[in-house]
């Protein structure tokens, strides 16, 4: 499986830079929704090697939550509002901002070295944090709200990634899962509010 | 054993019954709850702690517990009269009134489970549970606040998940009287999980540097909800961070409280000075006690002494304070401060009840923040010196002068503008109340010193 995980790491990291440069908010629902399904399946296969029941729940979770229901949602408000759909303007430029999410795998990689490595002996553990990084500057780095709901869910997703695999045995995972899939459902539901407000 | 459970048990019924019941029958309900939770809080208080798989209850859990539940009942009486202020609220009333209960029933949950794991779920909870309230308002700015509140509380909380699962990975398992028997060995990892757990939790506390969404949504939710974050949402966050510091009690950690509490306080301080807004003041002012909560519970023994007759104390006045200011917002209908004039002359009584919470929120004796204070002040000399006792009570200073001042000038300065009105006897009574109780905490100081005597030595 560790060929796997490095296999997912790389994409996922790489769907977060192409998210990072888009401004059209429909493709950035699209690769977040592939980069869930691929977290999901792979989450899928692991609990089955395993026979983990935990991991292949997360993997249900994954998919259901932030695989289907919440990007469904957010396209669901794009068709009927056109407006929502472009964001012309970010914090950062668009070149710096590929720039730094590329930075922050790099930072990643040192703070997993610094820290986990020694204990969990994984080549590509750095993966889970750099994402947690870049989830983190996708928030910072764009005003509108569903982009950083999508930034935040890329954190969740780097989570699952990092407790899933790392830690299967980590208690009270699922349940954790949960609450962030509830908050992220409010925060999407707010997030329509606010966007609403703001463009109205 | 039952017995401990019961204030979970009866917000749970509450809540359940505001789900399905009309208005009337929810408010009704849920100032059931709050009284009946109060009963069983001080019942627990006079009971032997006790840990058992799920249930984790000691001196600091009961302090929290008989907080919370005074502070559910002045909130759950005060909404009941302040709601009609609310043009068009996002929710229904017997919806606001089963987010209300929901919300204290995560924060009960929080400080009475047995396990790192389930308190992140408590105060994650708290999230969810709260988010609608702070934008019950239902306008731009109020839906704005809950959304950086959901945002920057989220990430913070998904940064203190990791630092669990680094503790975790070095201590292979949460339960925290495991952990508190088995005494934690120093490592790198810990370190930094323990570090990124205070962060995360911290940015729920509203401690530096994570706290930006907390002048908002203080400023621009509702005064009842914003006295329930201020008096007892803060320090059921700081409270994950006080059972990290039981567990992992080492000389690199608690330094690097003191080092967020003091940034804390002096951050709060600075931009307390040029505030135009009185919420968003009185929530730099919460930032800053809190930050010395904080000070307190890395210096332990007298120090989480002080740190807890402030929490208490704290919590009453607070909470008065932004009764007080959602009083001022009906009438006055606007939130800069300048724009307050003359309220001793119009509100007489929340013009009183003000100025006296004011200086009781900002250390001013008799009030019991004043002891609490003194005790961690007098911790932090004997710790670490002359320099950072001066710095922290210059800040102290800073934010006594700066609310102070403006208060004054808000209920004495001369306006003809704004006519006289009555005071609402509930709204006006609920403040005073807590004010009365915040005073009243220099007389429970004994209790708690006793209290926590297994804890302090």
């Amino acid at each position: 499986m560790k060929e796997a995980f490095v296999m997912v790491g790389f994409l996922e990291i790489t769907l977060v830079i192409f998210m990072q440069w888009q401004v059209y908010l429909k493709k950035i629902v699209t690769t977040f929704s592939l980069s869930s399904y691929a977290i999901s399946i792979f989450l899928f296969v692991d609990g089955a090697v395993l026979n983990n029941t935990n991991l292949l729940v997360l993997s249900a979770l994954t998919a259901a939550v932030r695989g289907f229901f919440i990007p469904s949602f957010i396209r669901k408000k794009f068709r009927k509002e056109d407006y929502l759909e472009r964001e012309i303007k970010s914090v950062v430029p668009t070149a710096m901002s590929v720039v730094l999410s590329l930075f922050f795998v790099v930072v990643g990689y040192i703070v997993y070295h610094a820290t986990l490595y020694n204990s969990v002996g994984l080549p590509g553990g750095s993966i889970p944090i750099a994402l947690l990084f870049q989830g983190i500057f996708l928030i910072m780095s764009r005003n509108n709200a569903f982009v950083q709901l999508i930034g935040y869910m890329v954190m969740e997703n780097s989570l699952f990634l990092f407790g899933g695999y790392l830690f299967p045995e980590l208690p009270l995972v699922i349940e954790g899962g949960i609450l962030l899939d509830l908050n992220s459902s409010g925060s999407n539901r707010n997030s329509y509010d606010f966007r609403h407000y703001y463009e109205t | 054993m039952f017995l401990y459970y019961l204030p979970l048990i009866v917000t749970v019924l509450a809540a359940a019954i505001c789900f399905v019941a009309n208005d009337k029958i929810s408010k009704i309900s849920t100032l059931a709850s709050a009284s009946v939770s109060i009963i069983f809080s001080l019942y627990i208080w006079v009971l032997n702690n006790v840990s058992t798989q799920f249930l984790y209850i000691d001196a600091i859990s009961k302090i929290m517990l008989v907080t919370i539940s005074i502070i559910y009942l002045t909130t759950a009486i005060f909404s009941g009269s302040y709601f009609k202020h609310i043009s068009k609220p996002l929710l229904k009333k017997n919806l606001y009134w089963a987010f209300l209960n929901l919300f204290v029933l995560s924060m009960f949950f929080s400080v009475m489970v047995n396990n790192l794991g389930l308190i992140w779920i408590g105060i994650e909870a708290t999230t969810i549970t709260s988010a609608l309230l702070v934008a019950i308002d239902n306008n731009f700015a109020s839906i704005e606040a809950s959304w950086r509140y959901i945002i920057i509380v989220s990430v913070g909380l998904v940064i203190s998940l990791v630092g669990i699962i680094f503790i975790y990975d070095q201590t292979h398992t949460l339960n925290i009287a495991v952990m508190l028997k088995n005494h934690v060995s120093e490592s790198r990892i810990i370190l930094i999980g323990s570090a990124m757990a205070i962060v995360g939790f911290g940015t729920k506390a509203g401690i530096f540097p994570m706290h930006t969404w907390l002048p908002d949504v203080h400023g621009r939710s509702i005064a009842p909800v914003s006295a329930i974050f201020s008096s007892v949402l803060l320090p059921s966050a700081l409270f994950g961070i006080i059972r990290i510091s039981q567990i992992i009690p080492f000389e690199d950690i608690k330094q690097f409280m003191f080092i967020l509490g003091i940034l804390t306080i002096l951050f709060a301080s600075i931009f307390m000075i040029n505030q135009k807004y009185y919420k968003r003041m009185f929530a730099y002012s919460s930032m800053e006690n809190m930050g010395m909560i904080l000070i307190g519970v890395s210096l332990g023994k007298a120090g989480l002494l002080g740190a807890m007759i402030l929490l208490v104390s704290h919590a009453f006045a607070k909470s008065s304070v932004f009764y007080l200011t959602g009083n001022i917002l009906s009438v006055y209908k606007t939130r800069k401060t300048a724009h307050v004039h003359s309220l001793v002359k119009n509100m007489p009584y929340t013009a009183y009840g003000l100025i006296l919470s004011s200086l009781a929120v900002t250390g001013a004796p008799p009030f019991a923040v004043f002891i609490g204070e003194f005790f961690i002040i007098s911790a932090v000399y004997r710790i670490y010196g002359f320099a950072y006792t001066i710095i922290i009570l210059l800040a102290l200073l800073t934010a006594f002068l700066s609310i102070n001042y403006k208060v004054a000038k808000m209920s004495f300065s001369e306006r003809n503008s704004t006519q006289k009105t009555k005071d609402e006897w509930v709204s006006a009574l609920i403040p005073l109340i807590n004010l009365t109780l915040s005073f009243c905490v220099l007389f429970a100081i004994p209790a708690i010193n006793n209290i926590l005597k297994g804890i302090t030595g």
